[in-house]
């Protein structure tokens, strides 16, 4: 153990992620105030403790120099992807999905495992790999390496992990450097997903990509994955959808139209924006939010914990919260910027990416911008597993700023 | 590097514009519609429990109780707090002995999962109450309440006029929009508690609870004060009530019948009973639609008030019409005679009877009122003509509704020339139809209210009043006090109304007359029979009478279907009536 050096510390993205997580204590406690059980009652405790081991960890996580990361990168990535392999055939099945395995009271989720283990990965491969911009056989390859572990989560099913991963991908190809154009093409299999339950604009839509490619010409194997993956989206769309479990459907229906079914599906979005909205500029109170404390809100102390902050501290609060969030993704973006080992600056990035998309994605549902996914405010939100992959992350971010100036 | 940076310059301006969209959304919600959001909380967490208002009380004139309300208690399920539907609605259905049909049907149609109680079934004896307790373990969502309901002390009693309270229909609910009801709220739905309704009602209060989502009640909510109800407004009617009984178990011998009595210098109506009736009673709880059908079903009619709601032939009643047109039209005077009666006349081809078999040889205009000679009418018919006749009985207030305040009247009908041109053809009707016009056949039409008004104001001057059913409103802190309302005056001139008051006093006072036995003993009485031909059976008997025939304190009309002559049947009827108020009017003067 070397000396405790406060200047090697980023206090401001440590400090903000503690904040945050405080916060979250703070909510969950009033979320569950009011409940009958006693075990709901204490969550709050647990998630104490809980927040007790993720600072342990995050303790030890700083100090594992990320080279050696680096060099366990494809490592870790194996183990993970078996770890999925593992959960698939042995893991323990819930509300028809299977996501974790049951270790006594701690259930582990190797996709959060897998969140990591990917960054790590991709990171690795873009350092090494040669960035031709005629070439595209790199851009492949890291897409390969994203989409292995999105087919073994689609396969659980569990659609907003599976969405993490292709988002870390683009984070990781913007941060190599692909030209925009890149990135814009390889968003098109979206838009053959969304197309393509219209054949003919679909049809239009392919027309249009096959002229575009014809013209840019990046090379035959980029332009026959992009080909292959749009004739996929847009002719395997329509027959996933009638694989979707019901309630997936149900929620992106509910969320395209939340009113169509007020006491189904769409509650849980309504019930969320009447919390937020009946908060009004300051707020119900601490513990005085009666969406929250009544029961009427949802999953309060997990997915929409930021309900209850909306309720009981108003629009001042929420601002509070953002700024918050706000800091830390700057910080973290700053790290990876600012690093001069370019591994560590690809992990770095993909972490603070992975923090941005599940915010946006969680505070978005919560307010009623983005469907229902079930993604949990980092930090904030109750659950174990959550916070210490978070503070993992945030030990990991802060082992690469204390090291920034090394190559 | 550089790249790398412009890129996460990008990235950091990028998630400032999705936070300030975060923002924007947030502000919407908590800002510009604060208001609408605070309401959806509100409404989310408070459960309005309404508290029935007691339904206003209905008096007769001298103040005694027509229609009270008494405590009963209800009980109701909140669909929300019930986890097992089907086992909780086929218990409650063996406790209630209801169809279980019935009870789901009753929570279907609130929705399955809405929070307000949904009322199963009302006024509950005590055995089934404690039922109810008993398997309240297993009865979760399933609540009683005390609620005042609507009780008419005695049954089968002036049933028609004071009409039934019922819980208001779905079609109801949307005619009377405007006023706010709520489901499961009683209205009334017939006779004075219908037409006044909105001041019967008076207004729900409410209490607001405080619930969580899975409708568990933490209590009073403390920041809102409850609203307490408004009890109706109390009734004071013109109705006799001893009057009225008396009506009532006479009417109970014949088969069906209608009698009403008014205050000539008023129009109050002093006992209206039809025959046969139901009970008021049983529209509150116990009414099935099995039992509905075969009440409006009902070969009788129990349901029409046939005192203004039934329409009959008036008979020889109307022959003052025609006498009172033809003195107008200065045709006769009251010693005119025409051919005299050998029991027959001969129009045309054809042969009209008189009543009286043997004939009433030559009579003037007095006596052929007094005896009801029909050759002497289809005489003076023919001389009057039908429009004369028809206007005069407009004018007397046949045809038309009188504006009662009940509700349904109905109009009767007058005869007239456009009506028997579009009827037959233009000037294509035989001549002969005045014959049956002028002894009151044919296709004239009253109502026994109708008949009472006209000689109610033959013997008040020509005066005719509105007749009215609600004296006073009374509101705690005032009373509302209707004021008589002249609505015609006979189109008879002082003469002619001498010279026909005079023929009816010799109805009941000649020898010769067809009304005798309506006199009353010591007190000059005025009256006419009637006798309608019915092409169903026996005929109907009509006496309408006043008395004292120089300043009437009442007048009466007696309808009594498929009975007989007006003179035997219906005339002591009216005698009993008008006996029975006058000897309390003398011992009111003389105390």
């Amino acid at each position: 153990m070397k000396a405790f050096n406060p200047k090697s510390w980023d206090w401001f993205l440590v400090g903000s992620a503690l904040l945050l997580s405080l916060i979250g204590v703070l909510l969950i406690y009033s979320a569950k105030f009011n409940t009958v059980s006693l075990a709901d009652k204490e969550l709050y405790i647990k998630q104490t403790m809980w927040l007790g081991l993720a600072l342990l960890v995050f303790l030890v996580t700083k100090e594992i120099p990320p080279k050696l990361h680096e060099a366990l990168a494809y490592f870790y990535y194996a183990a993970g992807v078996l770890l999925l392999l593992l959960l698939l055939a042995f893991g323990a099945t819930k509300m028809g999905a299977t996501r974790w395995f049951a270790l006594g009271n701690f259930n582990l989720q190797p996709g959060e495992i897998m969140k990591i283990a990917l960054i790590m990965a991709l990171s690795r491969f873009l350092v090494y790999s040669k960035r031709s911009p005629r070439d595209l056989t790199w851009v492949l390859i890291s897409a390969l390496l994203a989409l292995v572990p999105v087919a073994l989560v689609l396969k659980q099913p569990d659609l907003g992990t599976s969405i993490v991963f292709v988002v870390l991908l683009f984070a990781m190809l913007f941060w190599a450097g692909l030209p925009y154009y890149f990135l814009l093409l390889l968003i098109t299999p979206i838009f053959s997903l969304v197309t393509a339950f219209h054949w003919i604009s679909w049809g239009l839509f392919f027309v249009a990509l096959l002229v575009f490619l014809y013209h840019l010409r990046p090379g035959l194997w980029f332009s026959s994955f992009l080909v292959i993956t749009n004739l996929a989206c847009g002719v395997l769309t329509p027959l996933v959808w009638h694989r979707l479990h019901d309630y997936q459907k149900l929620r992106i229906i509910s969320f395209l139209n939340p009113g169509n079914d007020p006491l189904g599906a769409g509650y849980q979005i309504i019930q969320s924006q009447v919390a937020i909205g009946s908060g009004g500029l300051l707020g119900k109170g601490f513990l005085h939010g009666t969406q929250n404390k009544l029961e009427f809100l949802p999953e309060q102390h997990t997915d929409f914990v930021f309900s209850v902050l909306g309720e009981e501290f108003g629009l001042v609060g929420g601002i509070i919260l953002l700024a918050i969030f706000a800091l830390f993704l700057f910080r973290a973006i700053g790290i990876a910027y600012k690093s001069r080992n370019r591994w560590a600056s690809f992990a770095a990035w993909g972490i603070a990416s992975y923090f941005a998309f599940q915010i946006f994605i969680n505070l978005g549902m919560t307010v009623g911008i983005m469907p229902v996914t079930g993604l949990p405010l980092p930090f904030v939100s109750y659950g174990g597993s959550s916070l210490l992959v978070s503070w993992i992350m945030v030990g990991i971010l802060q082992a690469i700023y204390s090291k920034r100036y090394e190559y | 590097m550089e790249s790398r940076e412009r890129r996460a310059h990008l990235t950091r301006y990028l998630i400032l514009g999705i936070f300030f969209l975060l923002f924007v959304k947030i502000f919407y919600l908590q800002v510009l519609n604060y208001g609408f959001y605070k309401q959806m909380s509100d409404k989310n967490r408070i459960r309005l429990i309404p508290q029935p208002a007691p339904r206003g009380i209905i008096k007769d004139r001298n103040g005694k109780q027509l229609a009270s309300n008494r405590a009963s208690f209800t009980v109701s399920v909140i669909p929300y707090e019930v986890k097992n539907l089907n086992h909780t609605l086929s218990l409650l259905s063996k406790i209630l002995k209801t169809d279980y049909q019935e009870l789901s049907k009753k929570v279907e149609e609130a929705g399955l999962k809405s929070f307000p109680p949904v009322k199963l079934q009302q006024d509950l004896d005590f055995s089934t109450l404690s039922q109810i307790a008993e398997k309240s373990e297993e009865l979760g969502g399933v609540i009683y309440q005390i609620e005042p309901i609507r009780q008419y002390p005695q049954q089968n009693w002036a049933s028609h006029l004071l009409g039934y309270v019922s819980e208001i229909s779905k079609t109801e609910l949307e005619k009377l929009a405007r006023l706010n009801l709520r489901q499961g709220v009683y209205i009334g739905k017939d006779g004075v508690e219908k037409k006044y309704d909105e001041y019967l009602r008076g207004k729900e209060g409410c209490n607001f609870l405080e619930v969580t989502a899975s409708g568990r009640v933490l209590g009073p909510l403390k920041d809102k004060i409850p609203e307490e109800p408004l009890p109706g407004l109390e009734l004071k009617l013109t109705i006799d009530a001893d009057l009225e009984a008396i009506a009532e178990s006479v009417l109970s011998n014949y088969p069906a019948g209608a009698i009403v009595a008014l205050d000539p210098q008023s129009g109050e109506i002093l006992c209206a009973a039809s025959y046969p009736g139901f009970d008021a009673n049983m529209f509150l709880s116990t009414l099935t639609p099995e039992l509905w059908k075969q009440i409006s079903t009902a070969p009788n009619f129990p349901l029409i008030d046939r005192c203004f709601q039934g329409s009959y032939p008036p008979g020889s009643i109307a022959k003052i019409i025609i006498a009172g047109a033809a003195l107008e039209a200065g045709l006769i005077t009251k010693e005119t005679r025409f051919s005299p009666c050998h029991g027959f006349y001969t129009f045309g081809t054809r042969t009209f009877r008189c009543w009286k078999p043997e004939g009433h040889g030559q009579l003037n205009l007095i006596d052929a009122i007094a005896q009801s000679c029909d050759v002497y009418f289809y005489q003076l018919g023919l001389k009057v003509g039908i429009e004369k006749i028809a206007n005069s009985a407009s004018n007397c207030g046949w045809g038309k509704k009188l504006g009662v305040d009940l509700p349904d009247e109905n109009s009767g009908l007058v005869p007239s020339i456009p009506y028997y041109d579009k009827k037959y053809g233009t000037g294509k009707w035989p001549k002969s139809l005045v014959l049956n016009i002028a002894i009151g056949q044919g296709e004239f039409l009253t109502t026994p209210l109708q008949v009472a008004a006209l000689y109610a104001a033959l013997g008040n001057q020509g005066i005719m009043y509105q007749p009215y059913i609600v004296k006073e409103i009374i509101s705690p802190t005032q009373r509302l006090v209707t004021t008589k309302n002249i609505i015609r005056q006979l189109p008879f001139s002082a003469k002619t109304l001498e010279i026909l008051n005079q023929g009816l006093q010799e109805v009941v006072h000649s020898p010769e007359g067809t009304g005798q036995i309506a006199r009353v003993e010591g007190i000059k009485t005025a009256g006419k029979t009637g006798t309608a031909q019915n092409p169903f059976g026996l005929e109907h008997a009509w006496f309408v009478g006043y008395a004292p025939a120089d300043y009437p304190k009442i007048a009466v009309a007696v309808l009594l279907e498929n009975t007989g002559h007006g003179g035997e049947f219906a005339a002591p009827v009216a005698k009993k009536i008008m006996e029975a108020y006058l000897k309390q009017v003398v011992q009111m003067v003389q105390n």
